[in-house]
């Protein structure tokens, strides 16, 4: 008889409360980026538009309005391969799609607006251009409330400091959804060239960029942006006048970690933030990329009161591919999103999807996961859960990062 | 709308086995091992030599795990259960072992499940992970009848059971059985008979004993027995066997404060604890319902509802006791309750 594994093994599905009740590889274009959003349409029908991590691909809608029989209904594809559409929102009606390009100079650069009330046939309503020659256009993108677009951009009046930092935050004014203009802006001091301040310092190990990663302002504190600016830490800025934006809080592990802040995601009536870093070495070697329970009331002395607790790197480090924290569900102000200020699911990359409970914020308690097995289409040979979606049914959908496609789960929490 | 975690849903329930020697415990595991519906359990057994796996059931295995090829995971306790559930649930966080959802034990020694059930609610890790879902009892109905009047532990394991397999069946009259069924609900009105034989049973019947939501009302009324047909509350209580264990349920119109309430069980726990077998019910606790449940002198942790699963906000508790009159138990919850009630 042989011995049991002494770890697990990539193609092995590992659950706890979670039960999947579909997977879909859209098509053999799996590989999926880091924009989700659920869209009820006026006639019932839900569904959901994914991003597409790389070209070919631009953006697919899925319907899911039977969460275990999803239907691919739409596929788009890019202008060309040195493109990729990695985020997008939708709101009501309307389809915001981020474009980020290769390189510096190359275009389409900036944010599509779609009409997709026929979810079959997405109409393009307007293309907001952010190209440049030291921009590479959108990265992430936050469109909750119809009004205004919070982004991460670069501009072509944008000159960086260090080619690295090319994407600062941006805010668009689409209520007019047929001619976005821009409302409001801001830059780590020192990023841009003809700034007052030095530039920053670099990260001595791994210098990923003082730039703009996620961007989230909430309806019910419509005053606060909350940035995850990755080698630059988290910052909350005071966008109430949008001309002028001001730092209010600044949060940063890095030095001595490394570095990667992506979201900070607030828990408004518990004084809280959850920042997620993200992984982006494979195999561990930017070990540890982790979530960190913050606490906020005093937002000039915000603090680290716990991380969550993961399952140890010696067993998932060398799975296969990127292990480590990535995106969380967001508490999306919208009537198809999840909303708790307990419960947290976050992406893993080859640790898949894993909920949490921080009751206790000082003891975080992981109460569900799924690990889906290496999907068939994978080139690196392990799942990688790049961002997940929840929706108010707290029906779990996840997106792997290459071929996996999307996988929809039901929580027994 | 803010969403709450359920108190129990995502812990992985505990159906502990227990019953006399010969009783058929090791039968039963030797058939459920093999069994489909077995996927996704882990078995914690005392020798996994004894129940004797065909070799071509056998996945992997090493000196105390074997995992079978039906996605079963036989478990034998090398130093201490403690130990051995911290190691199952480390291992599966890991990928080492199948993703279990359920742990079935059998009880070792004298099959007394007090100790397995001090475990899963002292131990910070396993009570985070672990709920006790309900306790099994199997009766020997070839035996049983010589020993009930000897063997108190006998009467006390059905007491306290919250299913019993009656096995060897085919070896006992008809109408025998029937009797020894009316015996055994003497002893224990409320739980399930299932009559076995050579261990062959669904492992279904082992499993959804206990509460398993703090959010479902029907499953919350489920638990609790609501059956109004069946109710006999305050002093009504069924006159049990000569072991004169009783079912006593007692109602409470006016609700407890969580202090008073934890004091007058402990007050009867201290005072009486070997003689109050089993607990369960439904508090209101300043208005809101708490579930409290108990196995002997063993209280799992009080679980808070998040709304009440009926109109129903009376406290409604069922006792099983053994020569405990149902007017001292009353008393004493009413005595405590107004010692606790500030002066007007």
């Amino acid at each position: 008889m042989q011995a049991p594994q002494a770890s697990s093994k990539p193609d092995q599905t590992l659950s706890r409360n979670m039960t999947l009740l579909a997977h879909h590889e859209l098509g053999g274009f799996g590989g999926l980026g880091e924009g989700m959003g659920l869209q009820i349409t006026k006639d019932g029908r839900r569904i959901m538009w994914l991003a597409h991590e790389s070209a070919p691909k631009n953006f697919s809608g899925m319907d899911v309005t039977d969460p275990k029989n999803p239907r691919l209904i739409v596929q788009t594809d890019l202008p060309h391969m040195q493109l990729r559409s990695n985020s997008l929102d939708v709101w009501g009606d309307i389809l915001a799609v981020a474009y980020q390009t290769q390189t510096v100079g190359l275009k389409p650069a900036g944010v599509d607006l779609f009409d997709v009330s026929n979810p079959e046939n997405p109409k393009l309503l307007s293309h907001f251009d952010c190209s440049g020659p030291f921009s590479r256009g959108v990265h992430a993108l936050w469109f909750v409330d119809g009004k205004y677009i919070h982004m991460s951009s670069g501009s072509g009046d944008f000159e960086p400091t260090n080619p690295l930092d090319d994407q600062f935050y941006r805010i668009l004014d689409v209520s007019d959804p047929t001619k976005p203009v821009e409302a409001g802006r801001w830059w780590y001091p020192g990023t841009r060239v003809g700034d007052d301040a030095p530039p920053p310092p670099r990260h001595p190990k791994f210098d990923t960029g003082y730039r703009v990663h996620n961007s989230n302002v909430f309806p019910r504190e419509p005053h606060r942006a909350y940035v995850g600016y990755i080698d630059g830490g988290a910052f909350v800025l005071d966008i109430s006048d949008m001309k002028n934006i001001q730092v209010i809080s600044h949060w940063n592990h890095s030095p001595p970690l490394n570095g990667f802040i992506h979201t900070v995601l607030p828990l408004f009536d518990r004084g809280l933030w959850i920042v997620s870093d993200e992984c982006v070495r494979d195999d561990g070697l930017d070990w540890p990329k982790l979530v960190w329970v913050i606490n906020s009331k005093d937002e000039k002395n915000p603090v680290s009161i716990s991380t969550f607790p993961m399952p140890p790197v010696e067993v998932f480090g060398k799975r296969g591919g990127r292990y480590g924290a990535h995106n969380l569900h967001e508490n999306l102000p919208v009537p198809s999103s999840f909303y708790s200020d307990t419960i947290i699911i976050g992406t893993f990359f080859n640790g898949g999807i894993r909920v949490y409970d921080t009751t206790d914020p000082y003891r975080v308690e992981e109460i569900a996961y799924f690990v889906p097995g290496a999907p068939k289409l994978s080139p690196i040979g392990s799942v990688q859960i790049n961002d997940v979606y929840v929706d108010e049914n707290a029906i779990v959908y996840g997106v792997d990062r290459f071929g996996g496609g999307l996988y929809i789960l039901e929580m027994n929490i | 709308m803010n969403f709450q975690r359920d108190a129990l849903a995502s812990k992985i329930p505990v159906t502990i086995i227990t019953g006399f020697l010969g009783s058929g415990k090791t039968t039963l595991i030797s058939q459920l091992v093999r069994h489909p519906a077995m996927n996704r359990v882990a078995l914690v057994i005392n020798e996994i030599g004894e129940i004797g796996i065909d070799h071509d059931l056998v996945e992997s295995s090493t000196e105390n795990i074997t995992l079978l090829s039906n996605g079963c995971i036989c478990c034998s306790v090398r130093t201490d259960m403690q130990e051995t559930l911290r190691d199952l649930f480390a291992r599966r966080s890991v990928g080492e072992v199948f993703d279990f959802d359920r742990i079935i034990i059998e009880t070792t020694g004298l099959a007394d499940p007090a100790p397995v059930l001090q475990t899963l609610v002292s131990d910070t890790l396993l009570e985070a992970q672990f709920r006790f879902d309900g306790l099994v009892t199997l009766v020997d109905a070839v035996n049983f009848s010589s020993l009930v009047d000897s063997q108190a532990e006998i009467v006390k394991q059905i007491a306290i059971a919250d299913k019993i397999l009656l096995t060897k069946t085919d070896l006992v009259e008809p109408s025998a059985i029937a009797s020894l069924e009316d015996l055994i609900r003497s002893i224990n009105s409320s739980a399930p008979i299932v009559r076995i034989v050579h261990g062959e049973v669904s492992p279904k019947e082992l499993m959804g004993l206990g509460l398993s939501s703090s959010k479902s009302a029907a499953k919350i009324l489920a638990f609790l027995g609501n059956d109004p047909e069946q109710e006999k509350y305050l002093g009504s209580f069924i006159q049990a066997h000569s072991s004169k264990i009783q079912t006593l349920s007692l109602r409470f119109d006016e609700p407890f404060t969580w202090q008073a309430f934890s004091s007058a069980l402990e007050l009867l726990s201290n005072l009486r604890g070997p003689d109050l077998l089993r607990l369960k019910g439904i508090v209101n606790v300043d208005g809101k319902p708490v579930v409290v449940q108990g196995v002997q002198h063993i209280f799992h942790p009080p679980v808070n509802l998040s709304q009440w699963p009926s109109e129903d906000h009376q406290t409604r508790l069922v006792f099983i006791t053994r020569n405990i009159d149902a007017k001292v138990i009353r008393g004493l919850f009413d005595t405590v309750r107004l010692l606790n009630t500030p002066p007007a």
